[in-house]
């Protein structure tokens, strides 16, 4: 555990730079088989180390997913039209956890800009992650590289990684770790290189739930550089939380090794004092997808219309007029999911289709909130398994269409799209491979999740 | 509306007089070395989060209420899409479908001009083509520029010649100089206009990149002109946009960017709602500076101002500001009077603007105090304000040092009179049988001896008692 | 409404992308797949439900006109790779 660790460091029984060489040696190790990192800044974490001596985190080394800017560090959002972006500034969740003495000892792999379900969809001449229990499978996406680390690594350490759609919990269930996503403005997104503004949130991956709170606890503050960050609003615990089991957990399409799973994890809660009863969100269980997809591609599209060539990032010699220039660069340095969003994102926002798909999603959204308000009037957390399938071979993800790969999301698109607080809990593993329970509780409700995350752990 | 010859309708962009950017806090002023007052947030760098200047919110909503807009009960943000190489992000943030304020009116004269929407919006870099727009190779990009705020204001088709744009705008920069949020020395105030004439069944032709209020009318003078010799020549008006080059006086067609369709405006999620409360609104109504029209009615009826003066005077800031400040040292009237006739007089014979006048309120006290006096004549204040135009002096030195002060004494004047009578007796004889040109004559004769330190009423008294 | 390739092409070239043939044969018929299932939204009624802005709601978040200090040229030009005497350097405007 992390706190017994800092602790020995504070207390001079540890010595932080030391132990970061050997921490920096495991990763790079590690990544030659497995590819969980873009960058591993050796010599800014051999720097930071001889400082770190005090703070909550003193000389932790702790990983950051690609689109988390940390200054000076090559930050690409796991895309190669970012490729040489050293941000001029740290994200403000970095810069907390770096005033906490943390030493940045990796940039994780992701899908390109967080762009998928199973890490698969890198950037251009990127390599992608591979499951820590099975090489021949997916960590999940889009924070595959945080999630496989965490997983992976023999020291103490956390990462910090970001989810718009199910980006945090999806891998952490594949690779059987701990992962936070908090609610949505609860964290900074300062320094977040964005997917879709309205959607994404920076939450950190844990091997316990201790380390999952310490992290959240220094993360989780009002942060004035960020218009639609509020911090955390200390709602009350909830002690004896009642457990709403999303009917859905056993619905066509969730694999039946995953549905005995979470009847085994029930009989787990049950055991371990919890009321449980079966719940319904029909409206988010149909519509979800569609309006998660929707509201994050228009979004994304305009988010991706800054990579030009020009002021950072991916460049090509300068001719042709600013038409020709562009499309040239972005042609050549998007990945072909990026593309495909950027596309689908364009038109849904064009005059004509723009209110039966943007404002329509837009609109929907309202309504999916609505309901799980209303659900959070008769259960405190709602629980379904964190993916419908087992961490897949990269050989049957090939066979799956963009449309089927979207649908793997139907778990966790629905809190993401209401900027509810949700977290995996690892539960077991099912023939060798790890599968994952998802809790969701109300707004502002973190700490009620990680309490009922303890009792169980 | 369309059935005036010419049918106009203009969009102004106006850059508001913030200490700070609209969504960072670099400076709006300051070095003028590229790239110097910018950050992530305004140079678009991945990461970075834009945060609403209130100021810029407060000034724009001044503007909303001069211009007797609908304000909006909430201010929202979108996202307008389209590249070119001034944008930092390629999406401009400005507003959609919500504007701040709407369905207001500005008074010309007689005339209301609808005011269609009031918005906020944030300005783009500023672009340099090194070897001209259309030769040029590749572009240079500053962006201290990018992010700066500005508020656009539409009006509706309403105005019906390129001379009343042009009083529009001229009046709409009277009033955002008296609502304190447009620097009249420094600030930049564009327009793009929608022009159509009847005679070419007035098919909307966009004319964009008009810069300052003198350009406008040349600009829309010209793009008439052009439509109404297309129209002669039997071609059609076409729909499109022009861009105004102001150097060479002429309207170029522009290659298409995206049209209004392809905007594709989604609501900037990265900025959160801002309510705009009735307690606002009456905050902001309840410091409301004075503006020109109460201005006139306080010269005229408080301080007994001639109304032609009034009215120069207080459509001007700028003039209005100094006049105030002289007259609470001097005859308000008079220095009313002096400073209408006098301080335009010498701006306009240098070709400069009030924002240009090197002439401080200090001077002005001096001089029209010593005028009033009677210790100098006019003329000699008409000329202490051209030196004055090349920078402040002490006049009374000046005055003295000159030996200008007035020739008031009647016997010095009744010398010089009976001189020029003696010397001119030709010119006296003429005068003698009708010819005031000879009085003249003989008057300019001796302001000549005084070195145009008389009074030319008082030795034009004097002759004509001299010679009857 | 038709998901054609045209129309592909076009929102496209919106996007400053240059799709080859290969990429529009494949995307057009996924981009149809997508968007007809994603138009089922159609179904839910949202007469008088305003737009989500953000998943909670969130207002009034504004800063004061303060000014701070902005990047040096050096580091604001750092991430560019084509800039001249100061500036960035940019594609040619028409």
């Amino acid at each position: 555990m992390i706190s017994d660790f800092v602790k020995s460091v504070q207390q001079g029984k540890i010595d932080p730079v030391h132990h970061i060489r050997s921490a920096l040696e495991e990763v790079k190790n590690i990544n030659q088989q497995f590819h969980y990192c873009t960058t591993i800044p050796e010599q800014s974490a051999l720097a930071e180390s001889k400082e770190a001596k005090t703070g909550r985190l003193a000389g932790v080394a702790v990983s950051v997913k690609d689109c988390i800017c940390v200054k000076d560090i090559e930050s690409t959002a796991g895309s190669a039209i970012l490729k040489g972006y050293h941000p001029v500034m740290d994200a403000t969740a970095v810069q907390r956890l770096k005033d906490e003495g943390a030493i940045i000892i990796a940039k994780t792999a992701q899908d390109e800009f967080g762009f998928g379900s199973f890490a698969v969809n890198v950037g251009i001449g990127m390599e992608i992650p591979k499951n820590p229990v099975d090489p021949e499978r997916a960590c999940g996406g889009s924070s595959g590289g945080s999630a496989g680390l965490t997983r992976k690594v023999s020291f103490p350490h956390v990462s910090l990684a970001e989810s718009t759609g199910g980006s945090i919990v999806c891998p952490a269930s594949f690779c059987g770790v701990y992962g936070l996503c908090p609610t949505y403005g609860v964290v900074s997104r300062y320094g977040l290189m964005d997917y879709a503004n309205s959607l994404d949130k920076i939450g950190p991956m844990a091997t316990s739930v201790d380390d999952l709170k310490l992290v959240m606890d220094i993360i989780g503050h009002m942060d004035p550089r960020d218009s639609t960050c509020t911090g955390p609003q200390h709602a009350k615990v909830i002690q004896k939380p009642r457990i709403g089991l999303l009917k859905s957990s056993f619905a066509q399409g969730v694999d039946p090794k995953v549905q005995s799973a979470v009847r085994e994890f029930v009989e787990k809660l049950k055991r371990s004092g919890f009321s449980v009863s079966e719940v319904e969100l029909p409206l988010t269980e149909k519509y979800g997808i569609s309006c998660y997809y929707l509201i994050s591609m228009c979004e994304a599209s305009t988010n991706l219309a800054k990579f030009c060539g020009m002021r950072y990032g991916a460049h090509e010699p300068l001719d042709g007029n600013f038409n020709e220039y562009f499309s040239k660069v972005r042609s050549k340095y998007f990945n072909e999911e990026s593309k495909r969003r950027i596309i689908i994102g364009t038109f849904a926002r064009m005059a004509g289709y723009r209110d039966a798909y943007y404002l329509k999603a837009m609109r929907v959204r309202t309504k999916i909130i609505e309901e799980y308000k209303k659900i959070f009037t008769s259960v405190d957390i709602l629980l379904s398994p964190t993916m419908p399938i087992l961490p897949p071979r990269f050989a049957d993800i090939g066979n799956l269409s963009p449309l089927q790969q979207y649908m793997m999301d139907i778990m966790t698109v629905g809190p993401n799209l209401a900027g509810l607080p949700h977290l995996n809990i690892p539960a077991g593993s099912v023939e060798g491979l790890p599968v994952g329970m998802l809790l969701i509780a109300d707004h502002y409700q973190e700490q009620t999740l990680l309490a009922c995350a303890k009792v169980l752990e | 509306m369309m059935h005036t010859d010419v049918v106009i309708g203009l969009e102004v962009h106006v850059e508001l007089d913030t200490m700070t950017k609209l969504f960072c806090s670099c400076p709006t002023k300051g070095s003028e070395s590229p790239n110097t007052r910018c950050c992530d947030v305004c140079l678009g760098m991945p990461g970075s989060k834009p945060v609403l200047n209130s100021k810029a919110l407060e000034y724009a909503l001044r503007l909303c209420l001069a211009l007797k807009c609908n304000v909006s009960k909430e201010l929202v943000f979108s996202r307008k899409s389209y590249f070119y190489p001034d944008m930092a992000k390629n999406y401009q943030i400005s507003q959609y479908e919500l504007p701040l304020g709407a369905k207001g009116s500005l008074t010309l004269g007689a005339k209301a001009v609808n005011i269609k929407r009031v918005h906020m919006e944030e300005d783009p870099a500023a672009l340099t083509h090194p070897s001209g727009m259309h030769t040029s190779s590749f572009v240079l990009v500053d962006y201290n520029r990018s992010g700066n705020p500005l508020v656009e204001v539409v009006t509706e088709p309403d105005l019906a010649s390129p001379e009343e744009a042009r009083e529009f705008m001229k009046k709409l920069i009277t009033i955002l100089s008296y609502l304190g949020i447009f620097d009249v020395k420094q600030g930049i105030i564009k327009a793009d206009a929608n022009v159509s004439i009847k005679a070419g069944n007035y098919q909307r032709v966009e004319v964009k990149n008009i810069t300052g209020f003198k350009d406008i009318e040349r600009a829309l003078q010209h793009e008439v002109e052009r439509q109404k010799r297309e129209v002669k020549e039997g071609k059609k008006i076409m729909a499109e946009t022009r861009s105004w080059d102001s150097d060479v006086g002429i309207t170029r067609s522009l290659r298409l960017k995206e049209t209004e369709e392809e905007y594709g405006y989604i609501f900037d999620p990265d900025l959160v709602l801002i309510d705009i409360t009735p307690e606002m609104i009456a905050k902001i109504q309840s410091s409301m500076p004075e503006l020109a029209e109460q201005r006139v009615v306080r010269y005229i009826n408080e301080w007994k101002i001639a109304p032609i003066d009034a009215e120069v005077i207080a459509s001007d800031k700028l003039l209005s500001d100094i006049f105030e400040h002289v007259a609470s040292h001097v005859d308000k009237p008079y220095a009313a009077k002096w400073i209408r006739r006098e301080l335009i007089r010498v701006l306009n014979y240098q070709g400069k603007e009030m924002p240009q006048n090197p002439i401080r309120a200090e001077e002005l006290i001096m001089l029209i105090t010593l005028l009033q006096q009677k210790k100098i004549t006019e003329n000699t204040g008409q000329k202490i304000m051209e030196l004055l135009m090349e920078g402040p002096f002490n006049i009374v030195e000046y005055v003295r040092k000159n030996n200008l002060e007035a020739v008031s004494d009647t016997g010095v004047l009744e010398r010089l009179c009976r001189e020029a009578i003696a010397e001119h007796p030709a010119a006296v004889e003429d005068f003698r049988s009708g010819s005031d040109k000879s009085l003249n004559f003989l008057v300019g004769k001796v302001m000549a001896k005084s070195k145009g330190k008389a009074s030319p009423k008082e030795v034009n008294e004097i002759i004509k008692k001299l010679v009857r | 409404m038709e998901i054609n390739e045209e129309l592909v092409r076009k929102v496209a070239s919106l996007a400053r992308l240059n799709l080859t043939d290969e990429e529009v044969k494949k995307f057009t018929p996924q981009l149809k797949d997508i968007l007809n299932a994603f138009s089922h939204l159609d179904r839910v009624n949202t007469d008088n439900t305003d737009p989500s802005f953000q998943p909670i709601p969130i207002r009034n978040n504004t800063r004061h006109d303060e000014p701070h200090a902005s990047l040096s040229q050096e580091i604001a030009l750092k991430n560019a790779h084509h800039t001249k005497d100061g500036y960035i350097k940019g594609p040619r405007a028409v």
